[in-house]
C-alpha cells in the first residue's frame, strides 16, 4: 500500500504533530543505513563460541557487503560514483538469503560473510521488492552453505514479549545480539521507497545502521527483519521490523519466479461520522461505510467507483465510518484486505451509489503514478542534452538532485497522482540545467521550467523531446521550445546546433547525449 | 522601543538595494545645521501613529496594536505628509509640535498604498490653523538627480533639529511597500544616526521637499528615498478630489537581447524592444490591443530598449514602467508603437487602474479585516495574499501548496472563473461538525448547487439548504460534505458568546 491513498487521517496527524518541535522530515523514520565500507577486515581470530541455544541460529546469519554504484543525475552522462555498505541477511532456504532491499540497491558487487569465516562469498540478488523493502539473494557457488540449516518463520510476536535482533550492526566484524520487546504493531511509512506504507513491528531492542536485514528472532524462530528507525534526536529505542505477513507476501509473490509487486485499489475516501452527512446520503446510525472522495482513473477502481459511492463491505467484511474493518479478531484499517492480496486477486465491494446498493468485484493491480514520488534505485538517469541544454524528467531523485522549487513543476510532482497529471504527461520533463554555450546564453530564465510544447508538438515523454528536437529543419529554421506558464518562447536557429553540440560535448565532457528509461506509467 | 520601529522600516525596506537592517553599528557624521535646521523646527512635526491589522488566520480578530513614529513634512493647506506604510491599519494619528510638544489627533484625508502615501490632517478642522500658525510649509523640488547633496532631516528628543548629508547616487525604479509595486526611487549614499521618530523622515534639497526616507541599510550606508516626482504624482492626484491613484499598465515582458529571439520576431535591423510574455484581462495593455507574443518598441515616443529602460532626461536608463504608471495619470492616452508579425503597429493605450479587490486574489488587505463567514464551526474565507503570508517568511514553501499555486496563476483562474476564490479555512469541532475537523484550506466550489465566486455567494447560498441540508462541494479531498441546517444555525447562535465573536461573518 502506498502513503498518497491512505485514510487521510494519517497525513492530517503529522501535519498537527508538526506543531510540536518535531518538524515532519524528522518523523519519518529513517532506513537503518547500511554502514559505509569497511574498514580492512581485522585479522581472523577464532569465533568465540556462540550461546549453546543460539549456534545452529548464528550459522545462517550472513554479513552482506554490497559495493554500490551511486547515479549522478546533475551530471546524468557519467557512471557515478561508488559507494559501499555492510549489512545483515540470512539463510531462509536453500541458497536463498533474504535481506532488505535497502542493503543491496544499486548494487555492482555483492559478497556475503559467514560468521566465523573469512572468506567472502560472491552473491547476486534474485530478487528486489524496493516497495517492501525485502530482496532474496543467491550465492554464485552454494557449497559453503550446504550443511547450514535455514532459519524459520514463526508468527506476528505478542506485544511486549522479548525478541532478539541479531546482525552486524555499526559495521563490526562480529555479530552482535541485543534484546527487547515488541512495543507495538501498526502501519508504518517505509522509508526505502518513502512512499509505501505497511504493517511493521516496533521493538525497544537496539537496531543500529548494519542490522538492516538481520532477522529478529523469538523462540528461534524468525519473527522479523529489522529495517529502519529513528534517528537517536526523535525518539529513542524505536526500531521497527517487517513482520512475517509481509515476508511471506514477499516469498509468495516471487514463487512463480517474478515479483508483481503490492497492488493498491487508488482510491482515496473520507470517514462518514457527521449526522448531517449519513442523512443526506441516506444511510442508517449504524456506523457503516465510508465515502469515496475520489478514485484515480489508472488505479484498479478507476472507473468503476465514483466520487459520492458509499463502501459498505469489503470482502464481506463491514467497514466501519472509519475506514476500519474487524478482520482475525482486531480491528485494522480495511487497505489491510487489500494489503494481503496479490496482482491479478479480485477485491470484493459492497457499495451504495445513490442510495442503490451494488456489487462491486475490483481485479486488483499496481498503481504505477505514484511512483513519481519513490525514491528510484537500480536505475540509471535519463536526460537529452541540447545546444548545452539538459531536460530530465521529473522523479524524486531528480527533485531532489536539482533542488528545483520552480511552483508548476512542483505542483505538477506533488499532484501526479492526485490530479491525474499523467494522463497528458507521462512524463514531465524539465529544462534541469544549462551548460554554457553562445547558443545557450540567454535562457537562464527557462532553467526548472517544465517543457510544454516543441514545435508545435505537445511533449509527453523525454523521448518526445528528443524526437522533436531531432528534426533538423525545423519550420522557419527555429527550434521552438515553450515552457508551463511561459508566455516567452525559446527559441533556438537550428543552422547552430550541431556546432554547438560538438562544443559542448567537447568542452563538458558529454559521452551520450541521451538516455531514455521510459516512463514510471510504463516501467 | 523607538529603535524598533526605525528597524520596521528597514525590515520592509526595499530588497532590491538593502542588503541587511542590522541594528549595529551606526556611525556618527552627522552635522547640527545652520539655516535649514531652522526649516526643519518650522516645517516639520512628529507623527505618532497606532497600528492594528486584522488577523487573517481569525478574521473576527484584530492582531495586538502598534505604534510607530515618523517625521511628516507639512505641506500646503495644513496638512502632512507622510508614507502609508507609517499610518497602515492605524486607529490613532496623533501630530506633535516638535518644539511645545503639543499634539493634536489626526485623519487621514488621502492614501495610496502602492505608492506608499499618506495625506493627514488635524481631525479639528477649526484648530487647524492655530496648531500650523507658526510652521510654514514645505514646498517639493522634483529637481534632485544623480550627484546631487541632499539633507536628511531628523530630530533630537528636545525637538532641536539636526541635518546629515548624503549624495543621491541612483535614481531607478524600485519595489515598494507593497508587492508588486514598483515607482521611482532615489538611493542616498551618507551614513544616518538613530534618533527617535525615524519611521519616515523628510529629505530636502535646498530647504524644499526632496523625498521621504524609507529605509536606511547601516551596511551599505545607503537609504532609500521615495522621491519628490511621485509624492507630486500623488498631490496633483488628491487637488481634485477624486483619487483616481496611479495607473497599471497589465502585462509582463522579457527582454529582447537574444540574438535568437529578434531573428525569430523578425527584428533584426531595429533596435530594442521588449517581448510581452503575457496581457492580463481587461487590464489597460488589452484593452488598448497589446497581445502576447508583441514587442513594444515606443511609449509615449520614447523608445524602449532591449532591457526594458528608456532614456530619462535627467535620470538616464530608467525602466519604462515609469512612463505608464510613475509619471502617468489614469485616463490619460499615450500612443505604444509595437512590432507584430513583421509590422509595426501604433495602439493607443489607455491609462488605467486596476484596484486590489479587483484581482482574483487581493494582493493586500488593509485598514478593513478579509471577508469571513462562520457557519455551524465551518469557517469560510475569501483567499488573499495576506492569508497566505500569514505562515511567514517562507509561506511559499509553507502555506497550504495548493493555495500558494493557485496564487501564482491567479491570471488563469482569473480568465477561468473568475470572482474570488473561497475556501474553507478551518473547521472549529462543534456538533454540527464531527467528523469535518481535519480538512481546510480547500476552494470551496458549490453550495446547495450553487456557484460560490464570493463570500457573498456563500451567504445566498445557505439561504436554500435541501431538506434541511447543505451540500458543501470542494475542488479537493473529500470534495464534498453536508451541514445539518438546524444544527448549524444552533451552533452559530452559541459560537459567538462562547468565543467572543462579536460577528460571524463580514460580507463586505
Amino acid at each position: 500500500m502506498m502513503i498518497p491513498k491512505l485514510n487521510l487521517a494519517f497525513r492530517v496527524m503529522a501535519a498537527l504533530l508538526a506543531g510540536s518541535a518535531l518538524a515532519p522530515a524528522q518523523l519519518a523514520p529513517v532506513p537503518v543505513a547500511p554502514v559505509p565500507a569497511p574498514a580492512p577486515p581485522a585479522p581472523p581470530q577464532a569465533a568465540a563460541p556462540a550461546p549453546a541455544d543460539g549456534e545452529a541460529i548464528f550459522a545462517a546469519i550472513v554479513r552482506v557487503e554490497n559495493q554500490s554504484w551511486e547515479p549522478n543525475y546533475r551530471v546524468p552522462w557519467n557512471s557515478g560514483g561508488t559507494g559501499g555498505g555492510v549489512g545483515t541477511g540470512f539463510l531462509i532456504a536453500p541458497n536463498r538469503f533474504l535481506t532488505n532491499a535497502h542493503v543491496v540497491s544499486d548494487s555492482r558487487l555483492l559478497y556475503v560473510k559467514k560468521v566465523d569465516d573469512p572468506k567472502p562469498y560472491e552473491a547476486e540478488i534474485v530478487h528486489i521488492a524496493h516497495d517492501c523493502d525485502l530482496a532474496l539473494l543467491a550465492l554464485k557457488d552454494p557449497s559453503a552453505f550446504e550443511n547450514v540449516r535455514p532459519l524459520r518463520l514463526g508468527g506476528v510476536p505478542l506485544l511486549n514479549s522479548t525478541v532478539i535482533a541479531v546482525g552486524y550492526p555499526i559495521g563490526g566484524q562480529r555479530i552482535s545480539v541485543t534484546r527487547g520487546v515488541v512495543s507495538r504493531i501498526d502501519f508504518q511509512s517505509f522509508a526505502h521507497s518513502g512512499v509505501d506504507f505497511h504493517l511493521a513491528i516496533q521493538v525497544d531492542a537496539a537496531i543500529n545502521p548494519g542490522n538492516s536485514g538481520g532477522p529478529v528472532i523469538q523462540e528461534g524462530m524468525v519473527v522479523g527483519v529489522a529495517f529502519q528507525g529513528y534517528s537517536g534526536d526523535v525518539a529513542q529505542s524505536t526500531g521497527f521490523m517487517i513482520p512475517v505477513p509481509v515476508i511471506h507476501r514477499f516469498l509468495e509473490d516471487v514463487s512463480d519466479g517474478t515479483y508483481d509487486h503490492y497492488p493498491d485499489l487508488a482510491i482515496s475516501h473520507f470517514n462518514l461520522q457527521n449526522p448531517a452527512q449519513r442523512k443526506a446520503l441516506n444511510l442508517p446510525n449504524d456506523g457503516i461505510g465510508v465515502m469515496v472522495a475520489s478514485a484515480d482513473s489508472a488505479g484498479s477502481a478507476g472507473g468503476l467507483l465514483q466520487t459520492g459511492d458509499i463502501i459498505v463491505a469489503m470482502d464481506g467484511f463491514p467497514v466501519s465510518s472509519d475506514g476500519f474493518v474487524n478482520m482475525l479478531g482486531s480491528r485494522v484499517n480495511m487497505n489491510e484486505i487489500v494489503e494481503r492480496k496479490y496482482v491479478g486477486d479480485v477485491v470484493k465491494l459492497k457499495v451504495i451509489r445513490q442510495g442503490k446498493a451494488m456489487d462491486l468485484e475490483i481485479t486488483l493491480k499496481r498503481f504505477l503514478p505514484y511512483l513519481i514520488q519513490a525514491n528510484q534505485y537500480d536505475q540509471k538517469p535519463q536526460y537529452v542534452v541540447f545546444a548545452g541544454l539538459l531536460f530530465q524528467p521529473v522523479d524524486r531523485n531528480m527533485m531532489a538532485a536539482h533542488g528545483v522549487n520552480n511552483l508548476n513543476v512542483r505542483y505538477l510532482f506533488n499532484f501526479y497522482s492526485q490530479d491525474e497529471v499523467y494522463k497528458d504527461r507521462p512524463q514531465i520533463v524539465v529544462l534541469t540545467d544549462i551548460l554554457p554555450d553562445e547558443i545557450n546564453t540567454h535562457f537562464d530564465l527557462f532553467r526548472h521550467q517544465a517543457v510544454d510544447e516543441i514545435n508545435g508538438r505537445k511533449i509527453r515523454t523525454l523521448e518526445d523531446v528528443h524526437k522533436a528536437l531531432g528534426n533538423p529543419q525545423p519550420e522557419g529554421g527555429f527550434h521552438v521550445i515553450r515552457f508551463l506558464g511561459e508566455g516567452r518562447p525559446m527559441v533556438i536557429e537550428a543552422s547552430r546546433v550541431a556546432a554547438a553540440n560538438q562544443r559542448v560535448a567537447e568542452k563538458y565532457n558529454v559521452s551520450e547525449d541521451h538516455r531514455f528509461g521510459g516512463s514510471v506509467m510504463a516501467p | 522601543m523607538m529603535q524598533r520601529f526605525f528597524l520596521l522600516v528597514a525590515a520592509s525596506g526595499l530588497p532590491l538595494l538593502l542588503g541587511s537592517c542590522v541594528e549595529k553599528e551606526i556611525s556618527f557624521n552627522f552635522n547640527f545645521g545652520g539655516a535649514p535646521a531652522t526649516t526643519a523646527a518650522t516645517s516639520v512635526v512628529r507623527v505618532h501613529a497606532t497600528n492594528q491589522g486584522y488577523n487573517f488566520v481569525r478574521p473576527w480578530e484584530k492582531l495586538e496594536a502598534t505604534r510607530r513614529s515618523g517625521l511628516g513634512p507639512l505641506v500646503e493647506g495644513g496638512r502632512v505628509l507622510v508614507t502609508a506604510e507609517l499610518v497602515v491599519d492605524h486607529t490613532y494619528i496623533e501630530l506633535e509640535l516638535p518644539d511645545t510638544g503639543e499634539k493634536t489627533p489626526a485623519k487621514v484625508v488621502g492614501l495610496d498604498y502602492e505608492a506608499n502615501l499618506a495625506m493627514l490632517e488635524p481631525v479639528d478642522d477649526q484648530k487647524k490653523a492655530a496648531f500650523f500658525s507658526r510652521m510654514k510649509p514645505l514646498e517639493l523640488d522634483s529637481s534632485a538627480v544623480p550627484g546631487d547633496r541632499l539633507e536628511v532631516w531628523q530630530l533630537e528628543d528636545n525637538g532641536t533639529p539636526a541635518s546629515t548629508d548624503g549624495t543621491v547616487i541612483q535614481v531607478g525604479v524600485g519595489r515598494y511597500f507593497v508587492d508588486g509595486s514598483f515607482f521611482l526611487n532615489y538611493v542616498l549614499r551618507g551614513s544616518l544616526q538613530y534618533r527617535t521618530s525615524s519611521f519616515t523622515l523628510p529629505v530636502i534639497k535646498e530647504g524644499r521637499l526632496a523625498g521621504l526616507l524609507l529605509s536606511y541599510d547601516s551596511k551599505e550606508q545607503t537609504s532609500d528615498v521615495l522621491p519628490a516626482p511621485i509624492i507630486a504624482h500623488f498631490l496633483e492626484d488628491l487637488a481634485d478630489g477624486n483619487y483616481a491613484g496611479f495607473p497599471n499598465l497589465g502585462l509582463s515582458y522579457a527582454p529582447t537581447l537574444d540574438e535568437q529571439l529578434r531573428k525569430y520576431v523578425k527584428l533584426d535591423g531595429l533596435e530594442g524592444g521588449i517581448y510581452v510574455r503575457r496581457v492580463s484581462r481587461d487590464g489597460a495593455a488589452q484593452q488598448a490591443g497589446i497581445q502576447a507574443g508583441d514587442i513594444l518598441l515606443e511609449i509615449d515616443g520614447h523608445p524602449i530598449d532591449a532591457r526594458g529602460n528608456y532614456d530619462h532626461p535627467k535620470y538616464g536608463k530608467l525602466n519604462f514602467s515609469h512612463l505608464v504608471r510613475g509619471d502617468a495619470q489614469v485616463g490619460q492616452k499615450v500612443p505604444v508603437k509595437v512590432h507584430r508579425a513583421d509590422q509595426e503597429i501604433t495602439l493607443s493605450l489607455e491609462l488605467t487602474r486596476k484596484p486590489p479587490t479587483a484581482y482574483h486574489i487581493d494582493p493586500y488587505m488593509f485598514d478593513r479585516g478579509p471577508r469571513f463567514k462562520i457557519l455551524g464551526g465551518l469557517i469560510f474565507q475569501e483567499l488573499t495574499l495576506p492569508y497566505l503570508k500569514a505562515w511567514g517568511d517562507q509561506w511559499a514553501n509553507r502555506a497550504p501548496f495548493k493555495l500558494v499555486h493557485a496564487h501564482a496563476n491567479q491570471e488563469l483562474l482569473e480568465e477561468e472563473q473568475g470572482g474570488k476564490l473561497v475556501i474553507l479555512s478551518a473547521v472549529v469541532l462543534t456538533p454540527a461538525t464531527v467528523g469535518y475537523e481535519q480538512i481546510g484550506n480547500i476552494q470551496v466550489t458549490k453550495v446547495n448547487g450553487q456557484d460560490i465566486r464570493s463570500i457573498k455567494d456563500l451567504g445566498a447560498a445557505f439561504a436554500k439548504p435541501e431538506n434541511g441540508i447543505h451540500k458543501i462541494e470542494f475542488d479537493d479531498f473529500p470534495k464534498v460534505i453536508y451541514l445539518d441546517a438546524r444544527m448549524a444555525e444552533a451552533v452559530n447562535a452559541q459560537f459567538g458568546p462562547r468565543l467572543g465573536i462579536k460577528s460571524l461573518e463580514r460580507l463586505d
